[in-house]
């Protein structure tokens, strides 16, 4: 309770200074909005709904992409967690791919897919896979090789012990994985929306500049932000303290 | 649940002797079984031209010190790992590979975390396709035969440890295996748990008749749940000496009948302890010993560090 209020204060605090700047009129109205007037185009952008269909796009963007980058994020970690071979191969290549910015797949996937949906959907999933990969190969090498053998003399045999033993026991490491994919395929994906142009929010936000519209850019900026953390209260921290209380992990 | 209430409704319970059984068929035949791991320093032989036999409905320990090849054995009577040599034959049936009659129960419960407790103990029938509403019926069933039913939807985090080797024991009896193969199940619990479990386990077995392959270097623990107790060397394993146990059940370990009997077996391997604790305080000889037992055909029959 105490933390919240704290938190009010401070962001109460910085859009008053942010409006006693733009009263000062150091600098002109399309550099510095007024807060009222993000506030505005917020309010106006919500009522026109060209913010709601923007985030939908970009949402369904993002559902696809990282959807795609989860189940072969998970299946690639599979295999070189669990087999020798595509560990001294893929994995010395997934690593190689890791230092590699997503951005940069960019000129290949548009000569691939072209300017279209297609092409940001690609660059997200790319932004996730890497990442999820990796925490699945480190979870799947965490699984005691006790929990294998016990499930095995209880008959666990193929899909069944990769589906009812591994995973589960890979999952914590997984859910790390993934919400670091998570961030990285959010970072993605508006760095693809603002280069090509096909709606969705980084397409709002260049509209915004193009206008000369600095309000329409910060509210877009800010609806970003609260997507980010909104997905991150709801899904993630949900899931990962399930997960503690279920193994009786420590709080961290 | 407190556990003492447990225990009186085990003593209330209606015994009778083991040897009432009848003992006839083998249950697990195993022959000239040799095992040996490779390392950095050659190889290592653990097991050598092991033979035994245990019967049906038979509780059988071995006995051995601390690596001496006990979990090696155990894991290759699961299946778990492959021998070298050697035959084994469940039912007569030669077997390859962990089977579903041969359920293991390990030092750590090996419970599943991710699973509640009745959801650990319905995972081996799930992986034989038995129905759910039947799985809940069986799992319920063993629960209650390890007195948990109470704590079927807890978290296996929350149980303690001598809990969590009970729902072992439960998933281990739900899958309804020929043998329970148990390795030192109950050695990382205190003196009181174990007791109480010493009584479960003897109950239970009368209860089931299961054959039970039990790991333990500790001698009383054997002359408490054992019908017949296997002594084995050490480096390489080799079975030195068998005991019957012929006392009443149930027992319990401070009986004086168990403790005179495990004193007495003691001073049979007496000599060749001092031999393995002298091999083991000296770190020179310990090391000339290790290579002897790597190369050659060691001339000692060593036996009890652990005991
Ligand atoms: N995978 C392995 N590779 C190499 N050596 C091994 C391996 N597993 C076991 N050993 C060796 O085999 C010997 C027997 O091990 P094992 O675990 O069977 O002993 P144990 O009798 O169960 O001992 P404890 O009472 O401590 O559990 C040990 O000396 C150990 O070092
Ligand atoms: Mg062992």
């Amino acid at each position: 309770m105490k933390s919240t209020w704290k938190r009010v204060v401070f962001f109460a605090l910085l859009a008053g200074i942010w409006e006693l700047l733009f009263l000062l009129r150091i600098w002109p109205e399309y550099v510095l909005p007024s807060p009222f007037s993000v506030y505005k185009t917020m309010i106006h952008g919500f009522k026109d709904q060209t913010f709601l269909i923007g985030i939908m796009i970009s949402m369904k963007r993002i559902a696809i992409g990282y959807g795609i980058a989860t189940i072969v994020g998970v299946f690639l970690g599979l295999l070189i967690g669990r087999i020798r071979i595509f560990e001294e191969t893929l994995g010395s290549l997934i690593s190689g791919l890791q230092t590699l910015p997503t951005i940069c797949w960019l000129p290949l996937a548009l000569l691939w897919f072209g300017l279209n949906d297609k092409t940001i959907i690609f660059l997200v999933a790319m932004g996730a896979v890497l990442s999820i990969t990796v925490a699945t190969d480190a979870g799947i090498k965490s699984v005691p090789p006790l929990y294998i053998r016990a499930a095995k003399t209880m008959g666990a045999r193929g899909w069944g012990l990769y589906l009812e033993v591994i995973l589960p026991a890979a999952l914590p490491h997984i859910i790390t994985g993934m919400k670091q994919g998570w961030s990285f395929a959010w970072r993605s994906l508006m760095a693809g929306e603002l280069l090509i142009v096909c709606l969705g929010l980084g397409h709002l936000m260049m509209i915004g500049r193009e206008l000369n519209d600095m309000s329409q850019v910060i509210a877009v900026m800010i609806i970003i932000v609260l997507i980010g953390i909104l997905v991150d209260r709801l899904f993630f921290i949900k899931v990962e303290k399930h997960i503690r209380e279920r193994w009786g992990l420590v709080k961290i | 649940m407190s556990e003492t209430v447990e225990i009186e409704n085990l003593i209330d319970l209606n015994y009778v002797n083991f040897r009432t059984e009848v003992q006839t068929s083998t249950k697990l035949c195993v022959q000239g079984l040799s095992k040996s791991f490779q390392t950095k320093n050659g190889s290592v032989c653990v097991l050598d031209d092991v033979n035994l036999e245990v019967k049906e409905g038979e509780f059988v320990c071995i006995v051995g010190p601390s690596g001496c090849g006990k979990t090696t054995l155990l894991n290759i009577i699961a299946g778990l790992e492959r021998a070298d040599s050697g035959e084994l034959r469940v039912n007569g049936r030669k077997v390859n590979g962990a089977g579903t009659d041969r359920v293991v129960i390990f030092q750590e419960a090996a419970l599943f975390p991710w699973l509640n407790v009745i959801k650990n103990v319905e995972f081996g029938l799930k992986q034989k396709g038995v129905n759910s509403k039947e799985r809940r019926d069986i799992a319920l069933e063993y629960l209650k035969m390890v007195h948990l039913t109470k704590f079927q939807h807890a978290h296996v985090h929350e149980l303690s440890g001598g809990m969590k080797q009970r729902v072992a024991i439960a998933r281990a009896l739900a899958m309804n295996p020929e043998m329970l193969l148990m390795d030192e199940p109950f050695s990382a619990l205190d003196a009181q748990t174990r007791w109480i479990l010493h009584f479960e386990l003897q109950n239970i077995w009368l209860k089931t008749k299961k054959t039970i392959f039990f790991i333990t270097h500790n001698i009383r623990e054997a002359v408490c749940l054992a019908d017949r107790i296997i002594i084995l060397s050490t480096s390489p394993g080799r079975i030195k000496k068998e005991f019957i146990v012929d006392l009443p059940r149930p027992r319990d370990d401070n009986d004086v009948n168990v403790a005179e009997y495990s004193t007495r077996i003691m001073k049979e391997l007496k000599a060749e302890i001092n031999k393995v604790v002298a091999c083991e305080m000296d770190t020179d000889s310990c090391v000339e010993c290790d290579i002897k037992c790597t190369t050659e055909v060691p001339s000692k029959t060593d036996i009890g560090g652990g005991i």
